[in-house]
């Protein structure tokens, strides 16, 4: 029986084999390939990735560096919405309102041969973040809360012969104003170590272990998560205006690269279909100081660039009843209504336009406006993409020239001179968690459009790099 | 007549916006910027002329020798830095398989976000308790189990290598299937053996905890004239790592205009990869090549952005640029403006870029000469 199975089966002939090997060989290949294509996007986006998970820790300099975060754990957006609808009734953002009971049960360990000792639970009368946000705090939760008896509610005894104490206490909200944050510290003596809490803490090691802290235990499921983010925004308030400084940069960064888009568009494609398709006294003379002027750094220019825009344009902008320039977008638009470059992409694209476009127009009679505005501009759909992704891109990024033109008041900033503000003011304290967080929001436009019009940043490039 | 005339004056019409930018923001600009360098001027009285003055005194001022320094340094290392990558990148993405859009995306990530936000970034990762000082530590406590991991690689190469030479089948070194089996091979028996305790991580030793950014310490130490500061080697790799995904796309382009058969010719001839890619590939490139070192030098000789961010967290000589140099002449923080200073260092600077670019295309387009 066994020998005829034996028998009936096939052996594979030498080609056989030899093709399943190649098979396999390529398929080896090209698994290789994706294999270095993956070590190589840890290079490239490895650094995004581990800002953007750190930028919602509580110490982003933590070490050592962990990838799990206490804010991703769903056990803890779990106790964070319980915590907050104890609160306040409402769980994604909370707030300590008249009426509160918030239960709160928290477990240590002590050695085998130690008599664990009742922790002492103190509401803080904490500042969060920068001394500028003090001023914001109304009412302190420690003026409105009495913390209840700390009571043993279960002991386990385990195989090494220590001891885990689990304890349960409530806070109780005395008075009657709403306090927008409840902080919590509790104190153990030396060697009983902390194992778990309803909420983990934000900060587990304080005072060699002696103390965990909690930032605000009402804080709901939304700024628990986005803590950093959260601070970003509600930390930083103009000292003029009271305004959110943090969303007035991004609507003023919104605005500035609106209309510079918008003043490049239109303008580089007049200028570029000129050089490109018109004939006129000059235009070589144009096109080359054009070139040159691209390659003087713009630290050549821009003394007397902030001279004109400091006596408003030769004092042309008193007309409109507008002392200075400086320190307002006006100024930013008008020193950037068109770039050279941005006229150095339209003219490209307008030379390689065919010629028998602009002929037939032209023997029906068509001004030169009409064949730009008519005929040329519904063509150049891609350039014009590409120039709107360029510039949109170019804006929000840049640096020099709004450090030299915005310099008060804050709330008159763009992002990026923002984020330099942001990091003279947390960064001397190493408190990286809103600079992570101010950074990722800014660039987080960038990254939608990039995602969308992946095409056009390709292309971009190429029509810049054309002139090689 | 009256159509001719509006003909006539359509190109002027539809420059003006552009030639008010080129003549006012551009070409008064340059003017005044020489005038001013050869005057005292603080923003406020008006310009007084002194000649030369403020060009002697760039000379003697040591801080500008140190800003020339570090510029050059920074252009000459990043543009040769970025090149490489750049290339390097664009070849690695030059695949036809599939997904490849999605890597060409995540290559470019760190070209599309601002200079704010990766300065600061890489700030935080060069911390003295940042990312960087902890996979160092990680190397060097793990160290046994790195050089574990690429002996067995090595060797697993190797055999696979010679058993194929032994059954006399045309092989190369690094044939890519071959290198997949070692790289599995080689990471399950370190996995095992770190498991079971057989290779084990170094104990004691202490975490590194290099400064990277306020710090004066330079590399080679005491190497005042060639020596890198550790901030300017900083920044050095995050300008590298920021703009070469922009040329990779410049050379991903240029890799892909080059037409299969002249692959195929190198094929035919029996020319392997390597030689492929120095013989026939490289010289196809040449004009891209031009193109990305010039726009390398360009930028890379006027960066500022990242050492105005970076301010006071580093010490201002070992970081200071000729583009710094003149904005903190121009607006410093405490004193009267030095716009004389200021004007001419960017004169100078201007004429630097200029010079280095004529001589790049010199150099560049009399080697390709001598290669044909």
């Amino acid at each position: 029986m066994r020998k005829q199975e034996l028998s009936t089966i096939k052996l594979p002939s030498e080609e056989e084999i030899r093709e399943f090997q190649l098979k396999q060989r390529r398929w080896r290949k090209v698994a290789m390939i994706y294999l270095v294509l993956l070590l190589v996007s840890i290079l490239t986006i490895g650094p995004f990735f581990f800002g953007l998970l750190s930028s919602l820790k509580d110490n982003p300099l933590e070490w050592p560096p962990k990838l799990s975060v206490n804010q991703l754990k769903p056990a803890n957006w779990i106790a964070a919405f319980r915590l907050s609808k104890a609160g306040c009734g409402k769980g994604f953002f909370g707030e300590f309102a008249p009426g509160a009971i918030i239960p709160f049960q928290v477990t240590y360990q002590v050695p085998a041969g130690k008599e664990p000792v009742t922790p002492q639970v103190v509401v803080p009368k904490r500042v969060p973040g920068t001394a500028g946000a003090a001023l914001l705090i109304e009412h302190y939760a420690a003026d409105y809360s009495r913390v209840s008896e700390v009571q043993e509610v279960k002991r386990e005894i385990l195989a090494d012969g220590s001891v885990r104490v689990t304890y349960a206490f409530t806070i109780h909200h005395t008075g009657d104003v709403v306090c927008d944050r409840l902080p919590m510290d509790i104190t153990v003596p030396l060697g009983q170590q902390f194992v778990s809490a309803t909420l983990d803490p934000n900060r587990p090691n304080e005072r060699l272990g002696r103390v965990q802290s909690w930032n605000n235990l009402t804080a709901g499921v939304i700024p628990y998560i986005f803590y950093n983010y959260h601070r970003v925004f509600s930390e930083n308030y103009s000292r003029t205006t009271g305004k959110n400084l943090f969303s007035s940069w991004i609507k003023n960064s919104f605005v500035l690269c609106f209309a510079r888009v918008l003043t490049n568009l239109l303008f580089a494609s007049m200028a570029g279909f000129a050089l490109a398709r018109l004939k006129f006294r000059g235009k070589n003379t144009i096109f080359l100081l054009m070139l040159f002027s691209m390659m003087i750094p713009g630290q050549v220019t821009f003394i007397s660039n902030y001279l004109v825009l400091r006596d408003g344009v030769f004092g042309l902008s008193k007309l409109f009843g507008v002392n200075t320039l400086l320190n307002s977008y006006s100024g930013l638009i008008v020193s950037g209504l068109v770039s050279a470059s941005s006229v150095f992409i339209m003219k490209q694209f307008f030379e390689g336009l065919p010629e028998s476009l602009e002929e037939a127009a032209r023997i029906d009679g068509a001004s030169s406006y009409q064949i730009l505005f008519r005929i040329f501009f519904p063509l150049a759909k891609p350039a014009l993409g590409a120039l709107t992704i360029l510039t949109f891109q170019g804006v929000w990024n840049e640096f020099f020239w709004p450090l030299v033109v915005l310099t008060s008041p804050q709330d008159r900033f763009t992002l990026t001179i923002g984020l330099l503000s942001f990091r003279r003011m947390y960064g001397v304290a190493f408190d990286w968690g809103p600079i992570l967080a101010g950074s990722v929001i800014s660039a987080l436009p960038l990254v939608v459009l990039f995602v969308v019009f992946q095409r056009y940043f390709v292309e971009g490039i190429s029509f810049t790099g054309v002139k090689g | 007549m009256r159509r001719s005339l509006k003909e006539k004056t359509a190109p002027y019409v539809l420059l003006s916006p552009y030639l008010f930018m080129l003549i006012v923001f551009f070409g008064y600009a340059f003017i005044r910027c020489f005038y001013f360098s050869f005057t005292e001027y603080d923003l406020f009285s008006p310009p007084r002329w002194v000649g030369f003055k403020n060009y002697l005194n760039l000379v003697k001022d040591f801080q500008f020798g140190l800003a020339l320094k570090n510029s050059l340094q920074f252009a000459v290392i990043v543009t040769s830095l970025q090149t490489i990558l750049a290339l390097l990148l664009a070849v690695i993405l030059n695949q036809k398989i599939k997904g490849i859009r999605f890597f060409r995306a995540v290559y470019y990530m760190p070209s599309i976000t601002s200079s704010a936000v990766v300065t600061l970034i890489f700030m935080w990762l060069f911390q003295k308790k940042g990312l960087i000082n902890y996979l160092l530590t990680l190397a060097k406590t793990g160290y046994r189990i790195i050089a574990v991991f690429f002996g067995l690689f090595v060797l697993c190469q190797a055999f696979l290598v010679i058993g194929e030479k032994i059954k006399k089948r045309p092989v190369s070194l690094f044939e890519p299937s071959f290198l997949f089996l070692s790289v599995v091979v080689s990471f399950m028996a370190t996995f095992i053996l770190v498991k079971t305790g057989i290779v084990t991580m170094a104990e004691g030793i202490p975490p590194v905890e290099t400064v990277w950014l306020n710090t004066k310490k330079m590399w080679p130490q005491n190497n005042r004239i060639f020596g890198i500061s550790y901030p300017l080697g900083s920044i050095m790799l995050l300008n590298t790592w920021t703009t070469a995904p922009t040329f990779m796309l410049l050379y991903l382009a240029g890799l892909q205009d080059i037409p299969k058969e002249l692959y195929e010719a190198a094929a035919v001839d029996g020319a392997t990869k390597f030689k492929t890619f120095w013989y026939v590939v490289r010289p196809q490139l040449s004009n891209i090549t031009f193109l990305v070192v010039t726009m390398g030098l360009i930028s890379t000789l006027q960066m500022f952005d990242q050492v105005a961010i970076i301010g006071d967290q580093a010490p201002l000589d070992s970081v200071i640029t000729l583009a710094y140099y003149v904005y903190i002449n121009a607006f410093p923080s405490s004193v009267s403006p030095k716009i004389g200073m200021a004007s001419a260092a960017a004169v100078f600077l201007g004429f630097l870029t200029l010079l280095i670019v004529l001589i790049q295309k010199k150099v560049v387009r009399e080697g390709e000469g001598v290669e044909l």
